[in-house]
């Protein structure tokens, strides 16, 4: 057998179409309770999974094969996206069965990339644009590519130093401040050269893409960098959920709203996406920037405001929900109040001044009649609360909240 | 059981394949093939195409074996064809045996689904032709041989009307000549569906065959006959001229296809929550304690109701037999199951007082269309709870729910036995309702339980680790048996018959309190025990008769529900607190539990041996 690679071989590599490789194996911790039971990617926003708006990206920009690496819970993503048709593009998965890091996770996809591709992660929306300049960058070049774009707290992501289009390193979570706002937008080409860069990169553990880019950064060749300013919603804390929701909801709020529910004492705002079928009792108020997912019951009389309502909850009569997240087959009792004032929130040992911030409420968790949860109470999955009890912080999976 | 897809282009070209290089090309042999593989569900020991070309004439290859197997000929020139993928009833899967069938000279070609009662008598009829299957089919091919003889006037279409007036039996049959352009299709009694579009048109035993290329069907009525041309679609019935509906299937065909999963079945498993949604979508109105099941009776008649009596086969049946116990407990109606294949309408009955239901997944199952036939003679007014639009159980009966459930492809019936109960849940509702025996607030309690039903599954879903440990801990056990009582009787019998028809282990059902009266001689350690222990199935009682069982040294397994505990088991799987409908969420674990024994022991799951999706023959 011969390694030569012909000429025509060299031609015929140029026009070879650029496919995608989607992230969507992690667990996500931060966003306990809700990753419990499904991957982050899962998550649904304005009714549809974050994963879905990524691969809708990836469709629109021209890109008809999809590699999707899964793990956690991988069966909800299978479940959801099948073989692809519904976005006219072929899904192909591959396992990334322990989670070591995103380089690891881009070389599960080794056997089935035989040419340029680009990378994205699951859980950031992008715009297709995006996707198309980075394909475009790929296609006609042999260096690695890497999108950046500006945030305001830059030293939540990878800082990128960045000069005439060559990217010259890449600084993971800086703990100083520091003197750009750029970073790296986690959306990447590669051409298969790549799989060796990754696995000879000289790390400790796990394999982090960055890492081998920081590598990469030094040679010859170097890494491009593609600057961007469009649409970049990444969730990173639970209540970035509900900033992310408004934002989708603006593309996706449906103007047959009132159509969807029967009664016609409902008040319901534009900025509101309902699924079909969902049961609204007389006299409810749904606010602006709300998403109500299937087979949802709301009580007579209840107030949404600002929230996500996950498929198959029911919110009791009288209920009020603002700044919240109420996850699947959740029950919140009648006359339940989720409401948030501006507090302080910590997660995973970092603080978060300022937010407002009502709360979450997991998978079937049961919250009983008149109860109050404030300030970011976080509910886990399965708690079963008393009526009239009052939370204000982070109760654990399972747990049993008695009155007293 | 079997599946059969016609094809022919229009005059334009036909419609347009991507071939595996890029390129477009108008492959007649390549769109049969793929139609067969869309039907392969129905049926798949043996197959075959017959493809027909103005100069290269009729060229027909079958073989047994699966439908990839299957060799396609290269007739670049052809323009029209049919094809066929067999489930043996008559004759031994083998090369002869698969359809098509052709006539002594190779001039025409028929396949064919269904029964011809009478081909014996036929066959000897035609003593001087020469046949080489074992088929019943073989005589339809003969028989036009021999009217195209007897009347060198009469074309295809003239010959297929007069060789029906001499077949008994159900059938559906196509049928192709050289030096003809059309197809000839006739429907008695096994379903065919027309496909129409601008560049082609199709006729199949079902639209998923051809739902790729269109999407509006013209379902045939019995007795009807077709003529498909590159003009397009004649039919008629009674000899004269007839135009039928066009229809546009809505579903998604998609969603038939199992995407990432390694089977069917699993996948078909995983979406039940959102079947289940499907199901109650837009029907339960909670705060009136009603639904609205879009099914109307004549005024009065459930009041005066007497008795309703299911009729089904298989898992339908099972789903009966939880109905039956609802429709009693719910609607306060007599209620009795029959296995459709022995149902008669009997004896004490007073007809324009009997409802008979009657559930199928399919519409086609012929077992239940027989008992629907039936119940329709003695002047009972008939219903169908089934998954199929235009089905043809549809159109005998006097009012048809739909489950939703959306395609199921896995032989082994999942997603439509939730929905199936659910929908039967809800008619009981409905019927209780509406007989004033069922108090609003009580019917509330049933409604909340459903809307939960799709939460509650899902949660059985996220713990399938824990069901795939015990599968392998348990799957080299001697024998399975499954206990309940009331509403967890039909759920162990379920249970059963699933990990029997896909492990291919010996698995019973039994009411819990027959273990003594007789099973219990066969318990041992070797016999693990699964038991559903929720509300509804009277936990507590059957708790008693798997202690019994445990005594023998049998491992017991149990579905509980949330707030109940029995510390004695060797596993447990909780189940959420849904009320009358718990008894079928501990079912998906039972499901889960015969997929994962079957997937250790590396069993083909999605077409189990000898089974077939939908059984078309009595």
């Amino acid at each position: 057998m011969s390694f030569t690679v012909s000429e025509s071989d060299a031609v015929d590599m140029s026009d070879a179409p650029v496919t995608a490789v989607i992230l969507a194996a992690g667990e996500g911790h931060r966003l306990e309770p809700l990753t419990n039971r499904r991957p982050k990617p899962m998550i649904p926003v304005a009714n549809r999974p974050l994963l879905e708006y990524v691969v809708e990206a990836v469709a629109e920009a021209g890109l008809d094969h999809i590699t999707l690496v899964v793990g956690y819970h991988q069966e909800r993503i299978r479940n959801h996206f099948g073989d692809g048709d519904e976005w006219d593009v072929t899904i192909e998965y591959v396992e990334q069965s322990t989670q070591l890091g995103t380089g690891h996770a881009v070389l599960q996809a080794e056997p089935v990339v035989d040419g340029p591709f680009v990378v994205l992660n699951g859980d950031r929306v992008v715009d297709a644009a995006l996707v198309e300049r980075v394909a475009d960058a790929t296609r006609d070049g042999t260096r690695p590519t890497m999108a950046i774009t500006a945030v305001e707290t830059p030293r939540d992501y990878g800082v990128v130093a960045f000069d005439e289009e060559r990217v010259t390193e890449i600084v993971e979570k800086p703990e100083r401040p520091v003197e750009t706002n750029r970073i790296n937008a986690g959306v990447y080409g590669f051409s298969p050269a790549i799989f060796d860069a990754i696995r000879n990169t000289n790390t400790h553990g796990e394999l982090a893409l960055t890492a081998t880019l920081n590598e990469l950064a030094d040679e010859t060749d170097g890494v491009n960098g593609i600057t961007y300013t469009g649409r970049w919603l990444d969730v990173s804390n639970l209540w970035d959920l509900l900033t992310v929701n408004a934002g989708l909801i603006g593309a996706e709020a449906t103007a047959s709203n009132e159509s969807r529910v029967e009664s016609a004492s409902v008040s319901i705002a534009d900025d509101v996406v309902l699924a079909d079928g969902i049961r609204v009792g007389p006299t409810v108020t749904i606010g602006g920037n709300t998403a109500v997912g299937r087979n949802v019951t709301i009580g007579s009389n209840a107030v949404l405001e600002n929230a996500i309502v996950f498929p198959d909850a029911v919110i009791g009569a009288g209920a009020v929900v603002r700044d919240a997240v109420v996850a699947n087959n959740a029950r919140i009792g009648p006359n339940v109040t989720i409401e948030g004032t501006p507090s302080t929130m910590v997660i995973e040992e970092s603080v978060h001044h300022n937010i407002e911030f009502g709360g979450v409420v997991g998978d079937n968790a049961t919250i009983g009649p008149g109860a109050i949860l404030t300030t970011g109470a976080i509910v886990g999955d399965d708690v079963d609360t008393d009526a009239g009890v009052t939370i204000d912080s982070r109760v654990a999976a399972g747990t049993t909240v008695r009155r007293g | 059981m079997c599946g059969i897809i016609g094809y022919v282009q229009a005059s334009g070209g036909g419609t347009p394949t991507v071939a595996r290089d890029g390129g477009v090309t108008y492959d007649t042999g390549e769109i049969i093939h793929e139609g067969l593989r869309n039907l392969e569900y129905r049926g798949y020991d043996s197959a075959g195409v017959a493809l027909v070309g103005a100069s290269s004439g009729l060229t027909v290859a079958k073989q047994s074996g699966a439908v990839d197997g299957l060799e396609i000929p290269d007739v670049a020139d052809a323009t029209h064809g049919v094809g066929h993928t067999r489930w043996s009833t008559h004759g031994p899967p083998t090369d002869a045996n698969a359809h098509p069938h052709t006539d002594c000279v190779g001039d025409v070609a028929v396949v064919h689904n269904g029964i011809v009662e009478n081909y014996e008598t036929l066959k000897a009829e035609l003593a001087d032709h020469e046949f080489t299957s074992d088929t019943d089919t073989e005589v339809i091919p003969h028989l036009i041989e021999e009217e195209l003889t007897a009347d060198p006037d009469a074309d295809l279409l003239a010959a297929v009307r007069r060789v029906e007036d001499r077949l008994e039996g159900s059938y559906a049959i196509c049928a192709v000549r050289e030096d003809d352009d059309r197809i000839i299709v006739a429907r008695r009694g096994s379903p065919l569906v027309l496909g129409r579009s601008e560049d082609a048109s199709f006729v199949a035993s079902d639209v998923t065959a051809f739902l790729e290329h269109t999407r509006d069907v013209t379902y045939l009525e019995d007795g009807d006959v077709a003529a498909l041309s590159e003009d397009g679609v004649e039919i008629f019935a009674s000899g004269e001229r007839v135009e039928r509906d066009i229809e546009t299937v809505t579903w998604d065909a998609d969603a038939a296809e199992k995407g990432g999963y390694e089977h069917y079945m699993r996948k078909e498993i995983h979406e039940q929550p959102e079947a289940l949604r499907q199901t109650i979508t837009g029907r339960l109105d909670v705060d009136a304690g009603d639904v609205d099941l879009d099914v109307s009776f004549p005024p009065g008649f459930l009041a005066d109701v007497e008795e309703i009596r299911v009729v089904a086969c298989g898992t339908s049946y099972y789903a009966g037999r939880y109905a039956a116990q609802l429709f009693e407990e719910l609607a306060g109606v007599r209620a009795t199951v029959e296995i459709a294949s022995e149902y008669e309408f009997g004896a004490g009955r007073t007809p324009d007082r009997t409802l008979v239901v009657a559930v199928t997944q399919s519409g086609e199952t012929a077992d239940t269309l027989g008992a629907v036939r039936r119940a329709n003679e003695a002047g009972a007014r008939t219903f169908a709870v089934t998954n199929t639009l235009g089905s043809t159980v549809t159109r005998e009966v006097d009012g048809t729910a739909f489950i939703r459930a959306g395609p199921e492809i896995g032989v082994a019936a999942t997603k439509t036995f939730a929905s199936q109960v659910a929908t039967l849940a809800m008619l009981a509702v409905s019927i209780g309702r509406d007989r004033g025996a069922l108090a609003a607030a009580d019917a509330r309690a049933v409604l909340e339980d459903l809307q939960g039903l799709p939460g509650a599954v899902q949660q059985v879903l996220d713990k399938e680790s824990r069901v795939r440990e015990a599968a392998q801990t348990y799957q080299d056990s001697e024998a399975f048996f499954f206990v309940g009582r009331a509403l967890g009787v039909p759920v162990a019998l379920e249970g059963a018959l699933k990990l029997k028809e896909i492990s291919y282990d010996h698995a019973e059902g039994f009411a819990a309190g027959e273990l003594k009266h007789g099973p219990l001689a066969l318990v041992t350690p070797e016999t693990p025990v699964l038991a559903v222990l929720t509300e509804g199935s009277r936990a507590n009682e059957t708790m008693n008769n798997v202690t019994e069982a445990q005594t023998r040294g049998a491992p017991a397994l149990g579905c509980v529900s949330a707030d109940a505990e029995y510390d004695t088991l060797d596993v447990d799987f909780p189940v959420p607190d849904v009320g009358i409908v718990e008894p079928l969420v501990a079912n998906v674990y039972l499901q889960l539990f015969a997929y994962h024994v079957a997937n250790e022991k590396g069993r083909p799951i999605d077409k189990p041996r000898n089974l077939a999706k939908s059984v078309t023959v009595e």
